[in-house]
């Protein structure tokens, strides 16, 4: 799981194309970004093969615009904002996560920026709790006490790709990917203790 | 802004003063005057092209180098990642471990929490070392004897079946694990120690580890987007022309 979040962008002008990298760049959020500028023939195609995680799409550049195309039908991803003017009609601006109208102020344009990395790098869940669940916190000291995912699953009854799901969302919230940071929290935070870890 | 050859070198440390340690590598220090980069360059006998790839690649994360792949050598990009290298192990990594040891000694510090800290930092230490090490020890032995061999193909019929044996691609493995722990690293620190006395060093090293990690996602960035293309070229021309020096052939 990289932090750098990759960004396509489909818009004619240039001044706004760079506009909007300023705009990127003063969120501190480190991205990769593909530029397109001219119409689009096939959208899935593009969305496919670049696989982002935002789209800035201007709607006009797409030639036939039905439905924006999503992985796992799953709604934010990718997240797409639509760089078009307040009077658009709706039903194009109801396509997209949200609008980025190309006539508002700096503080506004900042505000939807920084809202729409934000639920990009949560995991698209907004109001998500971020501590550990009882469930997690024992999958937890396992894995610090140095068991694998199978193992895991023999002693909790569950299986191991519920484990491995256990673990990633442990790792989301807490931002520990490794097994040993795994196992400097779970000493820090008193799950358990030093003496019960080899070679730590 | 891309930095170009007109460009004041003091205005460049002006634009980004993280580029520093970069300009060290070039054995380039402070006390340029108005000296522009061409002039800095050729002072120091550095190929501009080259410098400017490196710097503008460091500087600007979405920049893409294409247009001087082929003006400047696999041999030079090497030896700017090797002092790359030597800055991370040689310099970098044993400042921040002092600091490390500092910080574990100080009040605030339980007892039990002192090598916990400072043994997660070894191993990521060790796992650093061991990385580098396999480049040193592989990928850039390859690649400069790929290089000596279209510069003189004079070689040894063991040169020519060693080199069509390997791939620069057979070598671009993730470095996953490294990067985490110097991720899960920031995380402890910012989130999970318990406040300590010293927090001016804790600062700092926390400081210390956003430049380290920033300077090894550009090294990355730079194997991936300058040695790498160069050398697939290099590999290009190899079979193309001797496609009979190969045992296997």
């Amino acid at each position: 799981m990289s932090n750098r979040i990759c960004i396509l962008l489909i818009e004619p002008s240039f001044l706004i194309r760079e506009g909007l990298k300023t705009l990127l760049s003063s969120q501190g959020q480190p991205y990769r970004i593909e530029e397109f500028d001219a119409p689009v023939d096939d959208l899935d195609k593009l969305v496919n093969r670049i696989n982002p995680d935002l789209v800035l799409l201007n709607p006009k550049l797409v030639i036939r615009l039905i439905n924006l195309p999503r992985r796992n039908e799953n709604i934010f991803e990718p997240y797409y904002i639509g760089l078009i003017e307040s009077d658009a009609p709706t039903h194009i601006k109801g396509k997209f996560d949200q609008i980025l109208n190309l006539d508002a102020e700096k503080s506004e344009l900042n505000k939807i920026m920084e809202k729409s990395l934000r639920l990009i790098h949560n995991g698209n869940s907004e109001t998500e709790n971020t501590s550990l669940s009882e469930r997690e916190i024992s999958i937890l000291k396992l894995v610090a006490l140095g068991n694998t995912n199978n193992e895991i699953a023999d002693k909790l009854f569950i299986s191991a790709h519920t484990v491995m799901t256990h673990r990633k969302n442990i790792t989301r919230k807490l931002g520990i990917k490794t097994v040993s940071g795994l196992t400097v929290y779970a000493i820090l935070n008193q799950l358990i203790k030093l003496e019960e870890v080899q070679g730590v | 802004m891309r930095i170009n050859k007109d460009l004041k070198m003091a205005e460049v440390i002006h634009m980004n003063h993280h580029l520093l340690p970069v300009l060290n590598r070039f054995d380039i220090y402070l006390g340029f005057g108005e000296r522009t980069v061409e002039v800095v360059c050729k002072d120091h006998k550095i190929n501009l092209n080259f410098f400017l790839e490196i710097v503008n690649t460091f500087h600007d994360p979405t920049y893409f180098p294409l247009r001087h792949l082929q003006s400047f050598k696999a041999s030079m990009l090497i030896e700017y990642l090797r002092k790359t290298h030597s800055y991370y192990l040689d310099v970098k990594i044993p400042e921040i471990g002092q600091y490390i040891s500092e910080i574990v000694q100080c009040s605030g510090f339980e007892e039990n929490h002192r090598n916990l800290v400072k043994n997660f930092f070894d191993q990521y230490r060790r796992e650093l070392t061991n990385h580098i090490n396999k480049e040193e020890q592989g990928v850039y032995p390859y690649v400069l004897r790929l290089e000596k061999v279209l510069d003189s193909p004079r070689s040894s019929q063991e040169t020519f079946d060693d080199l069509h044996k390997y791939s620069i691609n057979e070598y671009e493995e993730d470095h996953d694990d490294v990067e985490s722990k110097l991720f899960d690293l920031k995380n402890i620190l910012i989130k999970y120690l318990p406040p300590v006395s010293n927090y001016k060093l804790l600062n700092l090293i926390l400081h210390e580890i956003f430049e380290l990690e920033s300077d090894l996602n550009n090294h990355g960035h730079i194997e991936d987007l300058i040695l790498v293309p160069i050398v697939e070229n290099m590999e290009k021309e190899f079979h193309s022309r001797f496609a009979n020096h190969g045992s296997n052939v």
